[in-house]
């Protein structure tokens, strides 16, 4: 275990240190992920004046896509594409490990280069904050990070059997940002439909973490919402094992 | 003597998709696929004992390649059994992946190519577990025979192919593996980077008593550094054993090299068929069998200077087996 932890966090340091040389891409590739929030925050905030939450809901949303987004489709599938997973596989631990500490290290540079396009529009708008509502999303923004992870990844994995995995993982971004609160937040969708995005995995991705932050829930709102986060959780964790271990087994059958 | 590597009756049948030409096809194709099953390796068995250098050759598409990646864990075989230092290779133990690595020429190093080749040395050391004396150490060595000083802080990705070779050896060697799969290590290499790679396998085997299966078509990597080849060709194994002695059941006549006095073109057709003729010193092949009654003639008709009997050119003798098919 702490030899695993160990591992991934090398990973994470030379896939840091690897990435420096593609810092413009990266800038390029963080800014595009900031786009459709700062859109939703400005076009809101314009239509609704009065409703300040709405403006905080998307700062934190956009918080909350730049730490829950992974560029899985690039960094997975396509060395399952080349071939040069086998690579991986003749090292003596799980491949796994070096995927999860690249995703470590693509949040780093999230991170660096997001923070300041977050600073500004705090800055900007000028908006209350509440604290206690901040650290009570925290917890719900790192399951989103591990729900979307293992969701990424299971699309992700969809190379090991199709040509269309890039595909696969935009279709699943693009249904995160129409179901997951993104487009619109949940909370303005007319009834039915709302229940059954806030019991989906991209609100459990995406929008519940910034409905918390942004006070817009009820306490039983907030509960149910961590309870389905728990539950996606644990289904995408199974799905992806199986997806994982099947994928693996075919990459060795048919050619490695 | 040790048995290091025991394979039985491996099999590996690949299902490859085929369609016949045209857009018809093409469209079917898109509701059903057809499949044909390719035999790449067929029941192929063979010992390998600790600290021996075993050439595997065989023409393009033999197999070679894909016996390689089972025997390294990359390849779940449809048939057969392998047992590699008392490990099943595809299970991919931590344990046994440690001992064992796979050098192919084709892309020598697999890691991110934007690091140092020094922190891809070091991303060895932690993934395998080396300690630091035995890094240094091991670094030390590798260093003086492969000569990596002035790549140690470059970048992978600016390296030559020859350059990479010799970092993707040092990065599988760091940490001492004792069985290793080398396919087609010189390829792409000048001739005198070919001669230094063969000197540093011959010696690191030497200094490791590391157990190693050689692919390449250069028959003088094998002929350098292997006394035992396998022979593959069409998934089979068609010869197991000594290389001379495979060499002479392959060509089943040997090269006469005589000097006469005098750099007068002569006829020597009637001795045999004479392959070379230059400045006075001719190449003529001749039956084993008739090895001493032609040279007894030569001696007596001719003014000779010098009289050398040799094997013909090795990888002469695989070609033509190789384009005839290996009996
Ligand atoms: N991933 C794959 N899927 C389907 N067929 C394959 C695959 N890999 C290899 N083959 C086929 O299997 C056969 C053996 O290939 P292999 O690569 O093992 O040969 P080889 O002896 O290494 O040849 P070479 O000397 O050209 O490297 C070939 O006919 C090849 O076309
Ligand atoms: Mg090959």
């Amino acid at each position: 275990m702490t030899r695993s932890l160990r591992l991934i966090g090398i990973y994470a340091h030379r896939t840091f240190l690897e990435w420096m040389t593609w810092r413009g891409f990266l800038v390029t590739l963080v800014l595009g992920q900031c786009v459709t929030p700062v859109l939703g925050f400005a076009v809101w905030s314009a239509a609704l004046p009065d409703a300040s939450n709405l403006s905080t809901y998307y700062i934190s949303l956009l918080v909350v896509q730049l730490m829950t987004v992974f560029q899985l489709d690039h960094t997975l599938a396509n060395p399952i594409y080349r071939g040069t997973l086998s690579h991986q596989l003749v090292r003596p631990h799980s491949p796994i490990l070096g995927t999860l500490g690249t995703c470590f290290a693509e949040r780093l540079w999230f991170v660096i280069i997001g923070a300041p396009v977050v600073g500004l529009l705090v800055f900007l708008s000028n908006v209350p904050l509440v604290v206690a509502n901040v650290l009570l999303a925290l917890p719900a923004l790192a399951l989103a990070m591990v729900v979307r992870f293992l969701f990424t990844l299971a699309l992700a994995l969809t190379a090991f059997w199709t040509q269309q995995a890039h595909g696969i993982v935009a279709f699943g971004a693009t249904l995160t940002f129409l179901i997951g609160g993104s487009a619109v937040p949940i909370l303005y969708f007319p009834d039915p439909l709302r229940s059954v995005a806030e019991s989906s995995p991209f609100s459990a991705m995406l929008g519940l973490p910034a409905a918390i932050a942004s006070g817009s829930l009820n306490r039983d709102q907030v509960v149910m919402g961590y309870a389905w986060q728990a539950v996606w959780l644990a289904v995408f964790l199974i799905v992806t094992v199986v997806v994982w271990r099947s994928g693996v087994r075919r990459f060795t059958a048919v050619g490695g | 003597m040790d048995r290091t590597i025991h394979v039985h009756h491996l099999s590996m049948t690949y299902r490859v998709p085929v369609r016949q030409e045209g857009l018809g096809a093409a469209l079917r194709s898109l509701i059903h696929r057809s499949y044909r099953e390719l035999a790449a390796v067929d029941a192929v068995s063979f010992d390998l004992f600790a600290g021996e250098i075993v050439g595997f050759i065989g023409p393009n598409g033999a197999g070679k390649t894909t016996t390689l990646k089972m025997l390294s864990g990359i390849l779940h075989p449809t048939g057969g059994d392998a047992d590699i230092l008392g490990f099943q290779p595809w299970k991919r133990q931590p344990a046994f992946l440690r001992r064992i690595a796979i050098i192919r020429g084709s892309q020598p190093i697999g890691g991110p190519v934007e690091l140092t080749v020094m922190d891809s040395l070091r991303l060895q050391q932690l993934i395998y577990d080396v300690d630091d004396r035995a890094f240094k150490r091991n670094l030390g060595q590798l260093n003086a025979m492969l000569d990596l000083r002035t790549l140690l802080d470059r970048q992978i990705r600016a390296l030559s192919l020859g350059e990479r070779m010799r970092c993707g050896l040092a990065l599988n060697l760091i940490y001492r593996p004792e069985v290793l799969f080398l396919d087609e290590p010189t390829i792409g290499m000048d001739a005198s980077v070919v001669e230094t790679t063969r000197q540093f396998i011959a010696a690191y085997c030497q200094e490791t008593a590391a157990t190693v299966l050689l692919t390449s078509h250069y028959m003088a990597d094998v002929e350098r550094l292997c006394r035992r080849v396998i022979l593959m060709d069409k998934g089979t194994v068609r010869y197991d054993g000594d290389l001379r002695t495979l060499s002479e059941r392959l060509s089943p006549y040997k090269i006469l090299r005589v000097s006469l006095v005098g750099a007068k073109a002569l006829d020597l057709s009637s001795f045999g068929e004479v392959d070379e003729a230059e400045n006075g010193t001719y190449d003529i092949r001749v039956g084993r069998r008739d090895v001493p009654s032609v040279t007894a003639r030569l001696l007596a008709d001719f003014p000779v200077t010098d009289l050398a009997v040799l094997e013909p050119p090795l990888d002469r003798v695989i070609d033509r087996a190789y384009r005839t098919g290996v009996a």
